[in-house]
């Protein structure tokens, strides 16, 4: 499994092309194939290349939704 | 625009341009539905088909009185729609409610009523959340669509097996609870 730093996850923004990557709880999951994912942003509130792991908590749904998207890495400390 | 009405939202501590980017994606979400839900209630057809048609045809309806509902809140809130509709379709907060591959299985079109139901059910609950003792008037206007959405989400659950809705069908006219921003 590919390991990911904060900064590297950054990278992976959706924008211009790139691959739209979001970590939660040491997962990197790869949402570019969905919908609510287009240009690396999430209704409004959320931007790819981030850990959303907090973020999560509060969203008006579960992990669940994530979860059906593949993994491609795991988050490690820089 | 409302210029005191948005000045009241702000120093209430909600970040209007978040706000009003969500409410633009919710119009979307309805509007776009509106249109898919017209395709999928054409294709519901035989005895089970048209047992689902008539839920399928009131939720339709209902969806396009919530676009109607959220567009003056979004004028108001000093934002609007996107020029292109094409545009307008792609920011929508929920996925496009496509017509399955298996058309003639009611099910797998129940299915795709059912998750945007719930896919609606979970926008108009975050936007609650954000504007509950802050924004009466989205708040009021969100939760009376968010009222409609739970019902809508219930009636296809119930119809997939997955457990009693508790309602009845509506009686008299389309949005009971949205009608009075339409008036």
């Amino acid at each position: 499994m590919r390991k990911l730093t904060r900064s590297e996850l950054r990278q992976y923004d959706g924008k211009e092309g790139r691959p739209a990557y979001v970590a939660y709880q040491g997962k990197v999951y790869d949402v570019s194939s969905s919908f609510l994912w287009r240009s690396g942003r999430h209704q409004a509130s959320h931007e790819a290349g981030y850990d959303l792991t907090e973020a999560l908590e509060r969203a008006p749904h579960g992990a669940e939704l994530l979860q059906k998207f593949p993994i491609v890495g795991e988050l490690v400390e820089e | 625009m409302g210029r005191v009405a948005r000045e009241m939202v702000e120093r209430a501590g909600i970040n209007v341009n978040e706000l009003v980017e969500l409410l633009v994606k919710n119009a979307s979400a309805e509007l776009t539905t509106y249109y898919y839900y017209t395709i999928l209630r054409c294709n519901l057809i035989g005895l089970d088909g048209e047992t689902v048609k008539e839920i399928a045809e009131v939720a339709r309806i209902e969806d396009r009185n919530h676009f109607e509902a959220l567009v003056p809140r979004i004028y108001e809130l000093g934002g609007e729609l996107p020029r292109d509709m094409k545009d307008f379709h792609d920011v929508s907060g929920c996925p496009p409610a496509y017509l399955p591959q298996r058309i003639e299985k009611v099910e797998d079109i129940l299915q795709v009523l059912v998750e945007a139901e719930r896919c609606a059910v979970r926008q108009y609950t975050h936007i609650c959340n954000m504007t509950v003792g802050k924004d009466h008037r989205t708040y009021d206007l969100a939760l009376a669509i968010l009222h409609e959405e739970v019902e809508h989400e219930s009636w296809f659950s119930e119809f997939l097996g997955e457990g009693p809705s508790g309602h009845f069908m509506r009686r008299g006219e389309t949005s009971p609870f949205v009608s009075k921003f339409l008036k």
